[in-house]
């Protein structure tokens, strides 16, 4: 991971001092274990605050939306394929851009941390495939694979797949990954059962929308939640406008989420939101053998027809 | 999502089927009666303190 | 006032007895953090936490709470007229809030009521509330309550202190709301007061201690406010900003809210929702004009608001009481505590 760091730091001067950018998005280290801020180096003495380590989980792409300057950009596998369908979405252009690609090695989940020392955490030191932490309960080693988002576990694509650079070779990618098991557990459900399942799933939600904001897909200059005049959704807490605001929101980014984990990683009341976009993910790579941000030379399934498009729910 | 099936139904009509359109709206509408009133995502008075 | 010794085996009568009497709010674990909610009949509070992870606001503001009722049905006399909402509830007791929660409903009555106006729901929310705190043993690396004003073992706005001893609580009696709480629980052994009081601040003063982070506040009210305003800072504290709700709605002192009125077939209600000054909504105008239209201006709102001119207006402390739940929880990792600090050093010389 230091190594990376000091490439990026490198890379990132060096495009500033030479004037190809006019500034660099990356992170710097937070205030509290685990968490980075996104941060915007413009000058090259800025550049040593850039810092990477496995918990970069913010998807760097939301930050990206319309920006007119020339930008340079620390990207991970999944920042990488939200690059991708920004540039096909003309919410960036390419010749924008210069894609600092960092494979990566998954994101720690920073609950599965608190759990592991069952509750506060002082400090996360990482060692390699090792992580130790240190709180008031006493130091706790775990392997770090034990302790990644749920969506690194299940990451095929840790390499950008669009870069201009990149701070070291690629890693290998995971395979034999079971990506669907969640989804096909509530496909199996009767109607009752699924029911039940999302009332008690979205019962804590307190609509803060941190999920959709921390989501690189969701950049509409005015949410559909928002929308007053008609206004769409009630802005209660009422369980069918919960559900409303998550379904919705999960069919907005079919064909275009990448699975990136933002949105779960924002979540303060710890909802796994992440099971309504997997099951749009799985639709897509089932119906038109899809997955988002791989290519720059495919349009997503959802703006183009072709002929052999499965039709069989229409009557 | 736990809708029922069949009460979501998608159909492709050109504008020249307007026997395929009754014969369409005839068979969804019975078909819902049949399924009866929705009772899911149906928010009769919000939930307020 | 008295001192109450509450040994832990007659705890959960004490609660069960109580619910007779008042509604009982208290933390209680859900998934994988603690969370205010009323008790049903055979639930016992779950005091082994740190902090809940929302506030205990909720318990005196909901975040929707029906304000007016009305009929549209023109069969009726008083179709189109707003009836406000009955309240039937009677009095609530919230056991096991932390000293900074308790004080922030202090700085929230500052705004919902004042000599001139009251918040009639606030208001009568609020006092038929009484509030049992329980002291912080083992404070947050994230806490800062001792430079906003409070402390673990702050007593202000509590009508209970309880203070969690080896195995028992002693409850330091801080009101008469407080004592006929007790007495509702039938909390009846009177520890000796000097000697309870040496524990109490021996407690005390290893949790004080053990508060590690620290806010400097000194120089906000002589900040000047237009220039701190245009302060160049902003733009690096709003970069990372997502512009969510998640600090709105977890700070126990944001009070916002947003009217709206819903209507199913003949029924209406008036209702409140908390709302944020994150939300793009928020200050957007009939017109269509928005005076913060970005997200820099949203930011910065938000803490001009909590340190300076809640400072100014009021001159009684910053709109914050320490409870670290913003800079535990914000996604992007934007930390009030170098924020304020920011702020309060701002224009002076750094030696």
């Amino acid at each position: 991971m230091l190594q990376y760091q000091d490439k990026i730091q490198a890379i990132a001067a060096r495009l500033l001092k030479e004037c190809k950018v006019d500034l660099v998005i990356g992170f710097r280290r937070g205030t509290v274990p685990m968490m980075n801020e996104p941060y915007v180096a413009r000058t090259a003495e800025q550049t040593t605050n850039l810092i990477w380590d496995s918990h970069c989980g913010i998807n760097l792409t939301n930050y990206l939306t319309d920006r007119k300057e020339k930008i340079g950009i620390v990207a991970k596998g999944c920042d990488s394929r939200n690059i991708v369908t920004h540039i096909l979405e003309n919410k960036i252009e390419r010749d924008q851009l210069y894609i600092i690609g960092v494979p990566c090695q998954g994101m720690v989940d920073k609950r599965k941390i608190a759990q592991a020392v069952n509750g506060a955490v002082d400090q996360v030191i990482e060692n390699g495939n090792e992580i130790t932490i240190k709180g008031p309960a006493g130091d706790k080693t775990v392997t770090k694979a034990d302790v990644l988002q749920n969506n690194c576990s299940l990451c095929k694509h840790r390499n950008p797949t669009i870069h201009d650079e990149m701070v070291a070779e690629p890693v290998a990618e995971q395979t034999d990954i079971d990506a669907y098991e969640s989804v096909r557990a509530i496909e199996a459900m009767d109607i009752d059962a699924k029911r039940a399942y999302f009332e008690k799933l979205l019962e804590p939600c307190i609509r803060c929308y941190a999920c959709r904001n921390a989501c690189p897909l969701c950049y509409c200059p005015t949410c559909f939640v928002d929308e007053h005049r008609p206004q769409w959704v009630g802005k209660s807490t009422d369980p069918v406008d919960n559900m409303t605001f998550h379904f919705l929101r999960a069919y907005h980014c079919a064909g275009r989420c990448t699975d990136c984990g933002a949105c779960e990683r924002a979540c303060p009341v710890g909802i796994k939101v992440r099971i309504f976009t997997k099951k749009l993910e799985k639709d897509c790579l089932e119906l038109f053998g899809w997955e988002a941000g791989l290519s720059l030379d495919t349009r997503p399934p959802l703006d183009v027809y072709r002929p052999e498009d499965p039709d069989d729910f229409i009557k | 999502m736990g809708i029922e099936p069949g009460r979501l139904q998608f159909s492709w009509i050109s504008s020249a089927e307007s026997t395929k359109f009754v014969d369409v709206v005839n068979q969804v509408t019975d078909a819902i009666k049949a399924l009866g009133p929705n009772r899911y995502l149906v928010k009769n008075q919000a939930k307020v303190a | 006032m008295k001192t109450i010794t509450i040994e832990m085996s007659q705890w959960a009568a004490g609660i069960a007895k109580l619910k007779d009497a008042y509604r009982v709010w208290s933390p209680v674990r859900e998934n994988d953090y603690h969370v205010f909610k009323e008790l049903n009949k055979d639930a016992l509070p779950d005091l082994d936490f740190s902090n809940t992870r929302l506030s205990a606001k909720q318990a005196i503001y909901p975040q929707t709470q029906k304000m007016f009722e009305y009929t549209l049905d023109e069969s009726r006399p008083d179709h189109h007229i707003m009836h406000e909402a009955p309240d039937t509830t009677g009095p609530q007791a919230v056991i096991g809030i932390r000293p900074c929660d308790a004080a922030a409903f202090l700085l929230v009555q500052k705004n919902f009521n004042t000599p001139q106006y009251k918040d009639p729901y606030w208001v009568k929310a609020y006092e038929k509330t009484t509030l049992v705190g329980l002291a912080c043993n083992n404070p947050c690396s994230t806490c800062f309550c001792t430079s906003a004003g409070g402390g673990p073992f702050d007593e202000k706005g509590l009508d209970v202190l309880l203070v969690a001893d080896k195995d028992q609580y002693l409850a330091k009696v801080l009101t008469d709301k407080g004592a006929k709480l007790l007495d509702a629980a039938g909390f009846k052994d009177e520890a000796d007061a000097a000697g309870a009081q040496v524990t109490i601040d021996a407690l005390r003063e290893k949790a004080d201690a053990a508060i590690n982070s620290e806010i400097a506040t000194d120089q906000l009210g002589a900040q000047e406010t237009l220039t701190l305003y245009d302060a160049p800072f902003w733009e690096e504290v709003a970069f990372a900003c997502i512009n969510c709700g998640t600090c709105t709605y977890l700070c126990p002192t944001c009070w916002c809210f947003d009217i709206q009125d819903e209507v199913r077939g003949h029924n209406g209600v008036r209702m409140r929702n908390w709302d944020s000054c994150m939300f793009p909504l928020f200050t957007l105008h009939g017109s269509g004009h928005n005076p913060r239209d970005t997200k820099i201006h949203r930011v910065r709102q938000r803490f001009m608001h909590k340190l300076k001119y809640f400072v100014d207006k009021y001159d009684d402390g910053i709109q914050c009481t320490g409870c670290g739940r913003c800079v535990r929880a914000c996604p992007v990792n934007i930390d009030i505590r170098n924020v304020c600090n920011q702020m309060n050093r701002f224009g002076t010389c750094p030696a």
